[in-house]
This record gives structure tokens, C-alpha cells and sequence, in this order.
């Protein structure tokens, strides 16, 4: 991509963070508030309502969902961002990638706001920093990745058809229970457990837990596995978007 | 003709009417052909419906034809959008890079024309403030003054002359005739006469998606109006 895109991408998201934070009395701190809201939902109902009696469960939950709300985030705003922009499409032409990107983007700013309190939360309940932290850089690489590939398909598919929107909320909210978000796969059976293993999220969430809870280092052939399914897939929605651009103009809004 | 910069022969668009299963498809252009010599300056005539906006599009490269060939020499094209992209809790100045970056303009080349863009929009202390606080002209205006900032090799323009109040019609409308008779490569879509003539030097007249005729503004213009309907020639 040209670096003139670059910096449209760039600005995009500034534009993007800043109309945001316009758009509410509170603005950015709506950024950790909304997903706080959203954790403590989760403490209150598995951890107190449901007593989910697991050891660390707290900071198993608050991990999982962390890292499962930068996900589901880039998914649904990035998998909308093309049918949302048809309007300017017909005006103007753009490489269409930048816009699930921008998206994207903004969600890994606010994730990065999100991630840091994350890490003071588990401080205080006694999780040190250590030396495995050095491989949260390539696992949340792994995540970006994957987060882009899933919105490119997603965004690639949308304007074809719009009826999406209304499912892929309801797939994401599927997804999550079984990504082992909110309570652990090892209660399912080992043979049942090898087709979970093949959603990417389970490894990066499992791996984000090892890092930050048990100082372990991540499973890296796992890892890996993980890292070309993502790109596979990216290359996939690169192409399909591309391909697929001049037939967006012409249909109805 | 060899020395043009773009080239349809039989072009033909077609979209998507409804979005529904097996739903027919809508020939917006039929069977155009054009050619585009370097630094003419082309008027498009037709009725309503007939295809022109859509035309406009294809020589932009937003749209690809569906049918026929088009050749184009490197050449940059741009549609003249007034607030493309403006997004309404950013400031003017904000908008005006976002707008300047979406038109192909690099970060750097917008930031030295912000100066000159806050003088002709007269937006004064303004252009800080939110673009959901101006007013249609102050908005117009900060449109206009940011599309005039784009040099295209071809400038494509879709029936807007001049922009905003008396006073700023006056200004723009002034900016934008010089920007024409600079050397520019124009098409230029209108339903007035007089404008077609005082602008182009030729002109091609579209009908239900076909060209019909390229030559000469009077030659075009006088055939176009031997077809109309004694209705429509009489407007």
C-alpha cells in the first residue's frame, strides 16, 4: 500500500478517536468505562450469581475478556465499515482496505487503554510482571492479525448483503462461550476439545492467561499455527475486498 | 482520435437496482463511445436520466464499465465533491486534511495549503471549531476552498459552477473558471446552455445511456435541441 494510505488510515483514526470523544459528555474515559461496565456484568453473574468457583477466576475472566472485547470490537465495527461508507465510495476513489482498518485501528487504541488497567487490576491481586510479558508483543500481533482477517471477510461480504449486521452480533456472542472466555474448556472432553482448539482465539487467549497469570511462556507452535492461519486468511479478505470493490458502487444503498 | 488522454468505445454500466435474488440489472450507460484529447474542455448535454452523472463516474474511475473498453493514459482524474468525507465533531481544520487526504493529496502538501484554505473559505477562528457549528455557507464554503486545492490532470465537474451566497458564488465561481482556462483537462456536466458554451470546446450529447454526437458546442447543442420534445426545447 502506498504511504499516501498510510496516512489516510492514520488520520482516519485520529479523526476517528476524536469525533468519538466529541460525541459524549465523558468522552475517552466512556473508552474504560464502557468495558469495565461490561467485566463487572460478567464478575457479577459467574462469579457471584453463578458461583464459578475456580481458582483465579477473577483474572481468568478479566483476561479472556479483554482480549475477547479487542476482537469482537475490530470484528463488528471493522465487518460494517465498507456497507457504511457506500455513500463515499461513490465519490471518491479509495482503496477500500482503509476502512476496516481505521476501524481496527481505533478499537486497538481504546484495547491499549483497556490492556493497561487490565495489568494494574492484576498487580493488586498480586500477579507480578515478569519476563513471559515479553510475549504478549508477538501473541497480540497474532490477535491484530486475526481481528483484520475475520473484519476483512466480514467487510468484504456485508454490502452484498446488509441482513449481516443484524446475525454477526449474535455469531460473536456464540463465538465467545466458545472461545473460553468466561469459563474454561477443560470441563469439555479431550476429544471434543481438539475441534475447539482449532478457533484461533482459544490459543491466544489461553496463551494471554499463561503470560500474565502463570509467567509461562505460550505454546509457540501453536502460536505459529495461529499466526499463518491469520495471515492466510488476511491475504484471503485483502484479495476479496479488492476483487470485489468495483461491484460495490453499483449496488443500491 | 490518437492524442486522447481517455477513450471509451461501446461503454456500458450496469447496477444493481435491488438488492434481491435474481434481480435485473439496470443499464445506466448502454453504448458510449468518447474520446478525450489532451486539454479539451468537454461539455456532456442530455436529459435528465440520460446517463451523464454516471459518465462522470467512469472518466473518474469510480466506476468500471461492464461492457466495451476503456483506455486511459496515467492520468490523474477528480470528481469536484464538495465536503467529501466531512466528518460533523471535527474542526475545520481536521476536515480539511481528512477531505485533502481522501482527494490523494500526501499530509504534507495539505498542511502548506492550510493557510490559503482558511483565507478563501473566511472562515477566520472558525476553522478550529467543530463543522456541526457552521452555518450551510460557512460549511459550503470550507468544501469548496478544500476541493480547490486538488490539481488533477482531468477536472471532472457535475453541474456546479459556483457555491454558497452571492458574495462567495462570485469568488468561487471566478476560482473555478480561472482553474478551467489554466490548461486543465475538463468535462463539464450542465443542463444550461450558456455555461456549456461560455466553458467548453466541445461537447458529446448523451441519450438513454448512448452517445449520440461529438463535435463542436454548436453543432452538438443544435442537435441535441432538433430531438428534444417540443415540451423540453421550449424550457
Amino acid at each position: 500500500m502506498r504511504l499516501h494510505w498510510l496516512e489516510l488510515i492514520l488520520f482516519s483514526t485520529y479523526a476517528e478517536l476524536r469525533a468519538e470523544r466529541a460525541r459524549s459528555y465523558l468522552g475517552f474515559l466512556w473508552w474504560i468505562i464502557e468495558p469495565a461496565m461490561n467485566m463487572a456484568t460478567y464478575y457479577l453473574v459467574f462469579a457471584i450469581v453463578l458461583k464459578t468457583g475456580q481458582r483465579d477466576y477473577v483474572p481468568f475472566l478479566l483476561v479472556g475478556l479483554t482480549l475477547w472485547q479487542w476482537f469482537k470490537s475490530g470484528v463488528s465495527h471493522g465487518g460494517q465499515s465498507i456497507w457504511q461508507q457506500l455513500g463515499l465510495i461513490r465519490q471518491v476513489r479509495l482503496p477500500l482496505q482503509v476502512f476496516p482498518s481505521v476501524q481496527i485501528l481505533a478499537d486497538t487504541v481504546k484495547f491499549a487503554f483497556i490492556l493497561g488497567l487490565l495489568l494494574v487490576i492484576l498487580w493488586a491481586y498480586g500477579y507480578r510482571p515478569n519476563v513471559t510479558y515479553f510475549a504478549l508483543i508477538p501473541v497480540l500481533l497474532v490477535e491484530l492479525v486475526f481481528t483484520a482477517a475475520v473484519a476483512y471477510l466480514v467487510a468484504a461480504a456485508m454490502p452484498f448483503v446488509p441482513d449481516l449486521r443484524f446475525v454477526i452480533e449474535q455469531v460473536l456472542q456464540v463465538v465467545m462461550f466458545f472461545s473460553g472466555v468466561v469459563f474454561s474448556l477443560d470441563s469439555i472432553p479431550p476429544a471434543l476439545r481438539r475441534w475447539f482448539e482449532l478457533n484461533p482465539l482459544v490459543e491466544l487467549i489461553d496463551a494471554g492467561r499463561d503470560i500474565l497469570m502463570y509467567a509461562r511462556w505460550p505454546d509457540w507452535i501453536a502460536l505459529g499455527r495461529v499466526a499463518l492461519i491469520s495471515l492466510a486468511f488476511f491475504a484471503l479478505g485483502t484479495y476479496l475486498i479488492q476483487r470485489y470493490s468495483p461491484r460495490y458502487v453499483k449496488l443500491p444503498t | 482520435m490518437s492524442d486522447a488522454i481517455i477513450e471509451l468505445r461501446d461503454v456500458g454500466v450496469a447496477f444493481n437496482a435491488q438488492l434481491r435474488m435474481g434481480a435485473p440489472r439496470f443499464w445506466a450507460l448502454e453504448n458510449v463511445d468518447l474520446a478525450l484529447p489532451r486539454g479539451a474542455r468537454l461539455g456532456v448535454v442530455g436529459r435528465n436520466g440520460a446517463g451523464k452523472s454516471t459518465l462522470l463516474r467512469v472518466l473518474a474511475g469510480i466506476l468500471a464499465p461492464d461492457r466495451g473498453r476503456i483506455r486511459r493514459e496515467r492520468v490523474s482524474c477528480q470528481l469536484l465533491s464538495l465536503a467529501l468525507g466531512f466528518v460533523p465533531y471535527l474542526s475545520g481544520r481536521d476536515n480539511a486534511i481528512l477531505s485533502g487526504l481522501m482527494l490523494g493529496l500526501r499530509r504534507r502538501e495539505i498542511e502548506q495549503r492550510l493557510q490559503a484554505i482558511l483565507e478563501f473559505s473566511e472562515l477566520g477562528d472558525f476553522f478550529e471549531q467543530p463543522v456541526s457549528s457552521y452555518s450551510t455557507g460557512m460549511f459550503t464554503r470550507l468544501g469548496f476552498s478544500v476541493a480547490m486545492q486538488v490539481e488533477p490532470d482531468v477536472l471532472l465537474i457535475d453541474e456546479v459552477l459556483a457555491v454558497g451566497d452571492t458574495e462567495f458564488q462570485k469568488k468561487s465561481g471566478a476560482a473555478l473558471r480561472e482553474r478551467i482556462h489554466s490548461g486543465t483537462t475538463v468535462v463539464f456536466v450542465s443542463h444550461a446552455d450558456a455555461q456549456i458554451r461560455e466553458i467548453c470546446d466541445c461537447a458529446v450529447w448523451i441519450e438513454h445511456g448512448r452517445s449520440m454526437m461529438q463535435g463542436a458546442v454548436g453543432e452538438v447543442l443544435a442537435a441535441y435541441h432538433a430531438a428534444a420534445p417540443p415540451a423540453e426545447a421550449a424550457q
